[in-house]
């Protein structure tokens, strides 16, 4: 079987080499110059596009790249399963489950949620749905929403039934550039928005739902009444993309900044809670930047058609390229990240008004206004 | 994904089967939690380790790496705690077939598999999700390993087999069947994956910037950092992080941090890398072991050749 080609990056050697040169200055000079190392592109966001869904958005950025995102919820039968904790009350765990039953009807669903009521799929034109890239932006997606237990605990409706929460991510142009930033805000304001029918019946009888969708309740409470333990309201969490560039971070990239990363990182982060100013961070990945496919640059010296000499023999021409590390001839990025780096992305995500929190009260600010 | 079943094979139900539930577990109460296997090891102790090179005479590099289980048979049906066992095989670098576009750098393909018997729910012939996402982070740890500027037009394939995974949760925890657990198992066997991977590409010759390792750490409930878990010794996992670390460069080419860490994982990250750098000691035997038994042939291989001399002389 034939190896799947990867994308191509279709900037030459020199553009490469100039591009980088300016991202690496202090201050960098963006691909687009207006915009500093934490600007996001500016977009155009709704939200309750689809008529047919529990919730939905639509974000636009402002290079074409549209993101629809429709959030399900369909009740499933549990699967009931022969456990010794469901017969007899001498367990503690079953002990502790049903006095918090008695106690507390908010917390009824309190560690009972399942990885399995979350299903994300994303579908990006061009691509088959088994392949690297959707596989790999839905788990990552999937992930950082699970990572919590807060949302998969609201699913839960008795102990035969719960909610199952399907999220179709769809990417409506082709992908201009690494799409997972754009797709986690879509998914954010979708699920912000997600309502789901209250539930009429009580306890473990068959699930009855009131049909006003004005009674509807939002999957994630808004708390504008009465607020427990006065936490600070749980808001799903959303995904930035931060790339390294010799010493300097730059936010949200653009296809053309990401071909001349030396590193990418993937940053999901959750709004802060009562117990914590800062937000928290909830998954964090890297991703393989596309400089590494980039072709390297001959060098004058080397390419006889300039008046160099073409090296004599492979060993030759290899340590040639080895001595050009700082010529300014591109070279494809080798190696890592550095841990310090690592520590500072993450430092200006989650710091207060940091990127993480910018972020997701600028999506909150969508739905208000 | 209806299309994705597969349709050539009679398979096993997709189902999967409970584990049975005995008599004793339910009328004696603290039976069941008994039997949970505790870690017995430091916080900072790393499970043994067992790696070899060269097992595939026809792939141009090959490794195998075992993690054993810690404790020993018990009475029960439910097995103490998981092990490791994962081979890889390198394809390459070869030609790419020439209906592939130019490429100036090598294409490497990363395949993961699970063998169908690896984990407590049967996988099917087909690469699911968790697989393909497996191969994607292993592919990420190693790209920015290899030196792909050097063989413009080739490919190599990396095809890693998993012969026994560790388990996200431990089997005598209901809630661990369908799917409820954490995922933290497939961190330790992404680690697993990046070592064995780096083994088998050191035997295959290719350059390389450093020796990729990997190393899991995760947070416990109470706050504890401890490096290498098990998730099947520990229940309240709340965050982990594996990392493909180059320990002579201190760079981080993969991180899979998930779970949460609240708003400062950089003590996780640490810690996955020192673990790793229990894999990197382990690489280095490795390597001068190989370098060895490579020495040896060459040199017996030269007299025999000087003896064959010597008889037609």
């Amino acid at each position: 079987m034939a190896p799947n080609q990867p994308q191509q990056v279709t900037l030459s050697p020199a553009e490469l080499s100039f591009l980088r040169s300016t991202l690496v200055q202090s201050p960098p000079i963006r691909f687009d110059h207006t915009k500093g190392p934490k600007d996001f592109r500016s977009m155009r966001a709704e939200y309750d596009v689809l008529p047919g869904a529990n919730g939905s958005a639509r974000i636009a950025l402002e290079d074409g790249t549209e993101a629809l995102v429709g959030v399900k919820a369909e009740v499933e039968k549990s699967q009931r399963r022969p456990s010794p904790d469901a017969r007899g009350n001498t367990l503690s765990v079953a002990a502790g489950d049903a006095e918090m039953r008695d106690t507390d009807a908010e917390n009824h669903g309190k560690g009972k949620g399942q990885n399995s009521w979350i299903e994300t799929s994303v579908e990006i034109p061009g691509f088959r749905d088994d392949d690297p890239l959707p596989v790999f932006l839905a788990s990552m997606l999937t992930e950082s929403l699970l990572a919590s237990g807060e949302l998969k605990d609201r699913l839960y409706i008795n102990s035969r039934f719960h909610w199952k929460l399907y999220i179709d991510i769809l990417l409506l142009s082709p992908p201009l550039s690494y799409p997972l930033a754009l797709l986690s805000m879509t998914t954010h304001l979708a699920l912000l928005t997600s309502r789901l029918p209250a539930l009429k019946s009580e306890k473990d009888e068959d699930p009855l739902f009131d049909d006003d969708w004005d009674a509807a309740v939002f999957l994630y409470p808004k708390n504008e009444g009465k607020s427990l333990f006065g936490a600070a309201e749980d808001k799903p969490p959303v995904i930035v993309l931060a790339m390294a560039v010799g010493p300097n971070i730059i936010f949200d990239p653009c296809m053309e900044e990401l071909a001349v990363a030396d590193a990418v990182l993937a940053v999901a982060c959750a709004n802060a809670t009562s117990s914590s100013t800062r937000a928290r961070i909830v998954s964090i990945r890297t991703i393989d930047p596309p400089s590494h496919l980039t072709p390297p640059g001959v060098p004058n010296s080397m390419n006889s058609a300039t008046g160099g000499t073409v090296p004599a023999s492979s060993a030759d021409a290899l340590t040639q390229r080895e001595l050009l590390a700082t010529s300014g001839v591109w070279t494809p990025p080798r190696g890592g990240m550095k841990r310090a780096l690592i520590s500072q992305v993450v430092k200006i995500v989650v710091e207060e008004g940091g990127v993480a929190e910018e972020v997701i009260s600028a999506l909150q600010a969508i739905e208000l206004g | 994904m209806a299309a994705n079943t597969d349709r050539r094979r009679i398979n096993a139900p997709s189902g999967g089967t409970s584990a049975p539930v005995f008599a004793k577990t339910v009328l004696e109460s603290g039976y069941l939690q008994s039997l949970r296997p505790n870690r017995t090891r430091g916080p900072n102790e790393l499970r043994k380790t067992f790696l070899q090179t060269g097992i595939v005479p026809s792939a141009s590099g090959s490794a195998y790496l075992e993690v054993p289980t810690a404790s020993s048979s018990q009475s029960t049906l439910i097995p103490p705690t998981s092990s490791l066992k994962i081979a890889a095989s390198i394809q390459g670098p070869k030609p790419l077939p020439r209906s592939a576009p130019f490429s100036p750098t090598l294409v490497l393909t990363t395949t993961v598999k699970f063998a169908p018997f690896a984990t407590r729910h049967r996988r099917g012939y087909i690469r699911d999700s968790a697989e393909r996402d497996l191969g994607v982070h292993l592919e990420t740890a190693l790209r920015g390993v290899i030196i792909g500027e050097r063989w413009p037009k080739s490919g190599v394939e990396v095809v890693i087999t998993i012969l026994e995974g560790d388990e996200d949760a431990w089997w005598g925890d209901s809630g661990a069947e369908g799917g409820a657990g954490s995922g933290f198992g497939l961190l330790n066997v992404l680690a697993g994956c990046i070592t064995v991977a780096s083994a088998a590409i050191m035997d295959a010759g290719i350059d390389c910037v450093d020796m990729v390792a990997g190393g899991v750490a995760a947070v416990t409930g109470d706050g504890q950092k401890v490096l290498d878990p098990c998730p099947a010794e520990h229940q309240d996992l709340v965050a982990a992080c594996a990392v493909g670390y180059l320990a002579s460069r201190d760079e981080i080419t993969e991180i899979w941090l998930k779970g949460d860490v609240g708003a400062d994982p950089d003590e996780l990250i640490e810690g996955a890398t020192h673990a790793a750098l229990g894999s990197v000691s382990v690489l280095r035997e490795v390597l001068l072991e190989n370098m060895e038994a490579k020495m040896n042939i060459t040199k017996e291989g030269s007299k025999r050749k000087l003896e064959d001399v010597e008889m037609t002389g």
